[in-house]
């Protein structure tokens, strides 16, 4: 199996296009790479998830440089590791989160999630547009 | 559905999911793999659970 996935090495000018398309919509770099299981579990697993921290009430962190609150910026970035998903909820007006609401903590830790978990597979389709994997 | 044990379950389905799906090629090993870890997350959360239940808040 390994050694058949990495006779699909794409060509280098390709990778960053993968990298970018595999971030902007979860799984999309594996379908590329023709792996449409593993992109399709991806793409529903992980946008559910984020879904999931948006109907808990989560919020979408505000891209800022305000250095007084790292953490916001931090988990800013996490949750733009979702890609696309991120602004579709922002254009939707979703994700302003209520902070008094009994879930609203576990919704930011389901979207943070999301966006890191993104990010691990991005990296996947990097490592697999590579002949790593 | 939205009690800590529910979510914590929830969130257990999801990330067993997909590092299932980044460390396993295989469908039959992904689904072994990813039981395996849904069952440490459960197990490890409601052990440390026990654990923390003495303390006082």
């Amino acid at each position: 199996m390994r050694a058949a996935a990495a006779d699909q090495v794409e060509p280098a000018t390709n990778k960053y296009l993968i990298a970018v398309v595999a971030w902007a919509i979860p799984g999309a770099g594996h379908l590329l790479l023709r792996r449409p299981q593993k992109g399709l579990t991806f793409l529903v697993a992980l946008t559910l998830m984020f879904a999931t921290g948006l109907w808990l009430e989560g919020r979408i962190f505000p891209l800022g440089f305000d250095l007084s609150q790292p953490l916001v910026g931090l988990a800013a970035i996490a949750d733009l590791g979702i890609g696309v998903p991120y602004f579709i909820a922002k254009f939707l007006g979703h994700g302003t989160g209520r902070v008094v609401a009994i879930t609203y903590e576990y919704g930011n830790a389901f979207a943070i999630v999301a966006g890191l978990l993104n990010m691990l597979v991005v990296l996947d389709a990097w490592d697999i547009a590579e002949g790593r994997k | 559905m939205t009690t800590h044990l529910g979510l914590m379950a929830l969130f257990s389905v999801f990330v067993s999911t997909v590092f299932a799906s980044l460390m396993r090629d295989e469908p039959r090993d992904q689904l072994w793999f990813g039981l395996r870890l849904f069952a440490g997350f459960i197990g490890a959360g409601v052990a440390i659970g026990w654990l923390l239940y003495p303390l006082p808040l």
